[in-house]
Order: C-alpha cells, then sequence, then structure tokens
C-alpha cells in the first residue's frame, strides 16, 4: 500500500465518538478495534495494557487476530523488540524485512504483512499499546502515525477514566456493606 | 427429572480451557448435568445508509467483519464439540452465542438469572493487569449473582 493517509478526519471522529460514547472499558475496546479494521480495510487491530509486574502485554480488546494468533504466548517486552521504550511509534512496513518480532513465523501464519505498534502513554508512562496489522506491506504516512498517536492517548485517557470509575464503584460497594447497626447513634 | 444446569462461560483463553478440562472431569459422569457454553461477542457496526465515505468503507469491509464473528461462533463450536467428545451426550450440551449488551460479568449475571443456572464455571488469572482497568469478573459474578454455585478454575 503506498503512502497515502487512509485516516481522515471523519473516520478519526467515528472512532474517537464510539470511546466516547462506550459504558464500559470492554465495549470501548471491542468497538473502537473493530472501528479501525473495518474503516481502514486493515487486517486486525489490538489494544494491549502493559503489566509492569510481569513485564508482558495483555490483551484488552482485539478485532481480526485469530484465537491461536492471540494465544500463541507471552508477549515480553524484555524480548519484544516490537516493543516501544522510548516511547515512540514503531512501524513495521514489511515483515519479511526485520528482525523486530518475537513470534516471527507465527505472525507469517496469521498472514500479517505489516504492524504499527503506538505506545498508550499516560502522565508520562507507557501503560498499554495501539496496534494495527495490515495483510499487505504498508507505507504508513507520519500524518497517520501521528493521527494514531492521539487516538492512543484518548484510548489512554479513558482507560485511566475507567480504572477510577471501578475504584468508586469498589467504594460504593464497601460502604453498601456497612451495616445500618454501625451508623446508629449509641442508646444511653 | 431435576437436573444441573452449568454456565461455563468461554472466551477462547487458556485459562478458559482450564476451565472447560475442569468441567469435563467434574460433570461429564453426571447423568444430571446440562452443560450450556456462552459467549458474547461485539455486533458488526451500525452502517448508515446515507452517502457518507466513511460508510461506503465501512460497507465495503462489512463481509470481513461478519467473517469474524463468524469465525468466533465456529470456535465456540470447536469447544461443544470438546465437551461432546468427552463423554457429554448432544442433548446435555448447548451454546449461546450473542451480541454483548453490558460488560462480560454484566452478560454472565444476565445469562446466570436468565438461565436459572446452578452452577457458573469461572477462571481467574490473578496477576491479570487488565483487572486494574476493567472490573474483576469473577468479584463481580460472585458478589452480584444470586442462588448460584461458582466453581472458579485458577
Amino acid at each position: 500500500m503506498a503512502i497515502n493517509d487512509i485516516m481522515d478526519l471523519d473516520t478519526f471522529k467515528l472512532i474517537v465518538r464510539s470511546i466516547a460514547e462506550s459504558e464500559n472499558l470492554e465495549a470501548m475496546g471491542n468497538r473502537s478495534t473493530q472501528l479501525i479494521v473495518g474503516s481502514l480495510g486493515i487486517k486486525a487491530s489490538a489494544i494491549f495494557a502493559l503489566n509492569p509486574e510481569t513485564e508482558e502485554i495483555e490483551t484488552l480488546a482485539s478485532f481480526g487476530l485469530s484465537i491461536d494468533y492471540l494465544n500463541k504466548g507471552p508477549i515480553k517486552i524484555t524480548k519484544s523488540k516490537g516493543w516501544t521504550s522510548e516511547k515512540e511509534p514503531v512501524v513495521i512496513n514489511d515483515i519479511r524485512e526485520t528482525d523486530l518480532l518475537q513470534y516471527p513465523e507465527q505472525t507469517k501464519q496469521e498472514g500479517i504483512m505489516a504492524m504499527i505498534s503506538i505506545p498508550i502513554i499516560l502522565f508520562g508512562r507507557v501503560i498499554g499499546l495501539l496496534r494495527m496489522y495490515h495483510h499487505e506491506t504498508w507505507d504508513i504516512s507520519k500524518e497517520d502515525v501521528d493521527t494514531f498517536s492521539v487516538l492512543a492517548e484518548i484510548i489512554g485517557m479513558a482507560m485511566m477514566y475507567s480504572r477510577i470509575l471501578n475504584a468508586l464503584q469498589s467504594v460504593k460497594d464497601s460502604v453498601n456493606e456497612v451495616h445500618s447497626i454501625w451508623l446508629q447513634p449509641k442508646s444511653r | 427429572m431435576a437436573y444441573l444446569k452449568i454456565l461455563l462461560p468461554f472466551n477462547f483463553t487458556e485459562n478458559d480451557n482450564k476451565a472447560l478440562d475442569f468441567a469435563i472431569r467434574t460433570y461429564a459422569g453426571h447423568e444430571d448435568a446440562h452443560i450450556t457454553l456462552y459467549n458474547a461477542h461485539t455486533p458488526a457496526p451500525d452502517i448508515d445508509m446515507r452517502s457518507d465515505p466513511v460508510m461506503e468503507r465501512m460497507r465495503s469491509h462489512l463481509d470481513y467483519l461478519l467473517k469474524q464473528i463468524f469465525d468466533q461462533e465456529n470456535a465456540l463450536k470447536k469447544a461443544k464439540e470438546k465437551l461432546l467428545q468427552s463423554g457429554f451426550p448432544s442433548d446435555r450440551v448447548k451454546y449461546i452465542f450473542e451480541p454483548s449488551k453490558k460488560d462480560i460479568a454484566g452478560d454472565i449475571i444476565d445469562q446466570v438469572s436468565k438461565g436459572n443456572f446452578d452452577v457458573v464455571i469461572l477462571n481467574r488469572k490473578p496477576t491479570k493487569i487488565t483487572r486494574f482497568f476493567t472490573r474483576s469478573v469473577f468479584f463481580k459474578v460472585v458478589s452480584t449473582a444470586k442462588n448460584v454455585t461458582v466453581c472458579v478454575v485458577n
């Protein structure tokens, strides 16, 4: 695929609107990855969360990747050179000409020819990745990479908003479990 | 005859396969055990029929989007097949594949109550970071679902 912008403003608006309208993070992730694939005509898209404890990335949502590919094994950030420690996007135009992949054979078998990996950064820390997979080689434009980076930032904010909402829900659940006897004044 | 209705939410992960194996080991020999595999998928987007470049593109890729959902259902059928091959008679195994309405936990809770299930088999991976962002399915189901035995495969 030649260099030209595939992510126009209308497509961007559609995806961002689906993020804003989603009731929970699962729905947001599933819907936005589906819309990215459907509107751009690429093979697949996925959102990952970074686990700093295990140094692995975990799938939060995906669309277009096979079950076998998703279950191919842990994606260690220390082994996956496609991981971006410098908080910069990684563009693999042609997977046949790269040594950046942790699972090159499985990637070929999956029918992936190109991959774009965009870090999801929040407060200066990488908390996840937004990845796009193409079934043909992909000379992505700098403008498209920039647009995907903005999209990744919006996804990052949605992830943190969801986290805060979950924390609030947990507090509410705990408060609801307080028996009313503890709230009544002691009788003399 | 009263029988035991078991719900097994299945999302094709390694842990889901462990839960499936647990169900086979535990219930295949029980004549009163009826098992239902459950998976909720993201439905294909509504395509606006007005002339719009994005919708035009979406429409042209709709077959691909629908094929992904079709493949997901086929994968669920394979899990059902595994149950049948492990000794469950066909009249005691079924699957539900439907569009997601809430989140994973919410959809499971709705199924438990709608289908009057006696047992729900969940799996749990303790160190998952995704639970930091989405609420624990296990916790939400255990704290919300009523009149059901919850088995957890770790």
